[in-house]
């Protein structure tokens, strides 16, 4: 189980085949316009005014429509008529699914019901920032699914301590990071004991013992941990309308004093205390 | 027994799935392929009816080499085995590049044969 979209669980869950659901994705791809071809085909701007938007977005960051309105082509009132048609006229999978005679209307609230059970434990909880960020429920759901995923892959139990502004990244035993670009910017470190190593590896290999693995199996194993957690985020991101790439994982060897935080980035640091005593760290390095 | 060949650039990954394969009792695993551009190589020595490929890969990523290996070799079932199978695009653009199934990390081992058996 993890983050999905309901169109791959029913293909993992054998419901539909993956050629039933390119049928209904490619129908989805004919019904679901853009917003500049809903406002095309409104009548409400011409396509040669959607290209000069469309030049006009190399050189700034705002959306079709925003751009359509400040450089004239539209009034805000057409811009909101735009996105409701777009909305009201918008073909979900489910009932692309039902149209190429996939799924039954009948079927279909079952199987959401099923998808929206094992989504479940993805639904993000409240975690309090020390700062203000323009992307801070990205960063609250990235703590979030570390936690989810201590419990589900690892096992853990733990309690989550209060989020700090770090000033350095403490060297640790050992630090595995991922880079997250897209439309955020961020690095996400996870910083493990010798112990913990020890615990990550046993569950990512599903062995009892671990103590003839190479040291570079073990680091390995709490790289795939972080690349599971970061998988997850981007999933949900996408969800949240995000766009989040992840780069392969690596190791990170800092010197004794810790490593600084780069200029113009806000470091948080997530405390993560283990039942047994014993402490992870996760640390976002945010982009500003 | 079918032949499946591993792509994953995460030796942990590679093991468990590996693992998984060898004690299910219909497959074998015929090799381990770090990269999309090995997987392409390697799918031509080892002629597999079943690749488990990751999409997040240095070098070659997963995607690229299904979009070869959709075109080089016609027989071949890829499935994609990925911590980014929940996101949307991802999703459907391998689906649309030929890809069978796309199982999300963390995988269970029941999930991954059902899946690979119905192939």
């Amino acid at each position: 189980m993890a983050v999905k979209f309901f169109g791959q669980f029913l293909v993992e869950q054998g419901i539909v085949t993956s050629d039933a659901l390119l049928n209904a994705i490619n129908l989805q791809d004919k019904n679901n316009l853009k917003f500049g071809e809903v406002a095309v085909a409104m009548g409400l701007v011409t396509p040669a005014e959607i290209q000069r938007a469309h030049n006009a977005q190399m050189s700034k960051d705002m959306k079709l429509g925003d751009l359509l309105v400040e450089m004239g082509f539209l009034t805000l009132v057409q811009m909101n008529d735009i996105i409701t048609r777009q909305k009201n006229t918008h073909l979900y999978i489910g009932e692309a699914l039902v149209q190429v005679g996939a799924l039954t209307s009948e079927t279909l609230q079952k199987h959401l019901d099923s998808f929206k059970a094992d989504q479940a434990e993805y639904v993000s909880n409240a975690i309090e920032l020390p700062v203000t960020s323009a992307n801070g429920k990205i960063w609250e759901t990235t703590a979030d699914l570390t936690y989810k995923m201590i419990t589900r892959v690892l096992g853990l139990r733990f309690r989550p301590g209060k989020c700090t502004l770090a000033t350095t990244i403490p060297p640790g035993f050992m630090l595995a990071a991922m880079d997250m670009v897209g439309d955020v910017e961020a690095r996400y470190i996870i910083s493990v004991s010798y112990g913990l190593q020890k615990t990550i590896a046993k569950a990512i290999l599903g062995e009892e013992s671990v103590d003839d693995e190479p040291i570079e199996v073990l680091e390995d194993t709490v790289m795939e941990f972080v690349n599971v957690v970061c998988g997850n985020v981007a999933a949900k991101a996408s969800q949240m309308g995000v766009i989040i790439n992840i780069e392969p994982p690596v190791t990170l060897h800092p010197p004794a004093a810790g490593l600084p935080i780069p200029e113009g980035y806000t470091a948080l640091c997530f405390p993560i205390h283990i039942e047994d005593g014993d402490t992870m760290e996760l640390h976002l390095l945010i982009k500003e | 027994m079918k032949k499946v060949l591993v792509v994953d650039d995460s030796l942990s990954v590679a093991r468990q799935l590996e693992k998984i394969i060898a004690e299910s009792g219909d497959f074998t695993c015929v090799g381990h392929a770090k990269n999309g551009a090995e997987a392409i190589k390697m799918n031509h020595t080892e002629d597999p009816e079943i690749i488990c490929m990751d999409m997040n890969m240095p070098g070659m990523d997963g995607l690229t080499a299904l979009r070869t290996l959709s075109v080089m070799d016609k027989e071949v079932k890829v499935v994609m085995v990925t911590s980014l199978g929940g996101v949307g695009d991802k999703f459907t653009e391998a689906i649309k590049l030929g890809a069978k199934n796309v199982i999300s990390k963390p995988f269970e081992a029941d999930n991954v044969l059902r899946i690979l058996r119905e192939l």
